[in-house]
């Protein structure tokens, strides 16, 4: 805890804390929404917190993908041909 | 029962034309739709999968039970959400089979900090930089990693929301779960992960950019 701290209501913190990622995604009602950016303001803490649960977040949506490996098309399509005609759509 | 070919979509997308024209019995445009999805659904299964002959496992499975079932399927919802509901139940089969990563339970209190004590006030690097000049390949590999040491329900939901683009609805609708409850599964999902590159972070500290 810095030293500005000291005074700092732990429980609101804690109260929040499970609120986050619907923050994050912008699912909160507005009266949530107000009291954590109200609460942000003031506490660095949950501001790390909160910022760090963002970038987690950031890193899964810049995930990139790999390609499909070689034979991979090939295999998938010789399956799918070896269905029976019954099953044809 | 099949669906009547000529009824009107409920939900209308870009896969709409090329589904009601496979319905219709344009069977041999089912070549187009596993072109279009065969390396989302290979990638789905990389990231939810414990490697990638299951991942192939996984696409194949998919796409022969979307050849048998398409002309039930009657587009009351995008045929993407039908695809990875079905491609989430052929996970759960094959998880069963194989004995991978057992169900457990994360709780919100794992991941509460004790007290201030425990929370840099400074913002971290990692999270203060541009994402790009800190996402490197070494990162990305280990977070594919740590997404694969959540229990399953959990990197399910992660893995829908956060990676394939999902809303919490669709992910609900997806895994027939609520959307309360993927929203707490998500939380809890994200939290794990913060732990696991707050720990890389800080066992590569002098080689971070």
């Amino acid at each position: 805890m810095t030293t500005n701290h000291t005074h700092h209501d732990h429980e609101a913190c804690l109260k929040l804390f499970a609120k986050l990622s619907e923050y994050i995604d912008g699912e909160t009602d507005e009266v949530t929404c107000e009291a954590i950016r109200a609460h942000m303001e003031a506490c660095p803490c949950c501001t790390t917190c909160l910022e760090t649960l963002k970038r987690t977040v950031g890193f899964c949506e810049e995930m990139g993908e790999e390609p499909v490996p070689p034979g991979f098309s090939q295999r998938l399509r010789k399956a799918l041909n070896n269905m029976p005609h019954g099953s044809m759509p | 029962m099949g669906r009547d070919a000529n009824q009107v979509p409920d939900i209308t997308d870009q896969d709409t034309e090329l589904i009601t024209a496979i319905q219709k019995g344009a069977a041999e445009r089912f070549e187009e739709l596993v072109t279009r999805y065969e390396g989302k659904l290979y990638n789905f299964g990389l990231r939810i999968c414990k490697d990638a002959s299951d991942a192939e496992d996984l696409a194949q499975e998919t796409f022969i039970n979307i050849f048998r079932y398409i002309k039930d399927f009657r587009q009351e919802t995008k045929f993407k959400n039908w695809m990875y509901r079905i491609a989430t139940s052929v996970c759960h089969r094959m998880r069963r089979r194989s004995k991978y990563a057992p169900e457990r339970e994360l709780s919100l209190d794992e991941f509460l900090p004790a007290d201030h004590a425990d929370i840099d006030t400074e913002l971290p690097e990692w999270a203060a930089m541009p994402i790009r000049q800190v996402l490197n390949r070494e990162l990305g590999e280990h977070l594919k990693a740590s997404v694969k040491e959540l229990p399953p329900q959990y990197r399910l939901v992660l893995v829908l929301r956060d990676m394939e683009g999902f809303s919490t609805d669709e992910a609900a609708e997806i895994l027939g779960i609520t959307p309360a409850n993927v929203k707490v599964r998500l939380h809890r999902a994200r939290l794990f992960l913060r732990e696991e590159l707050k720990g890389y972070f800080h066992d590569n500290q002098p080689h971070t950019p």
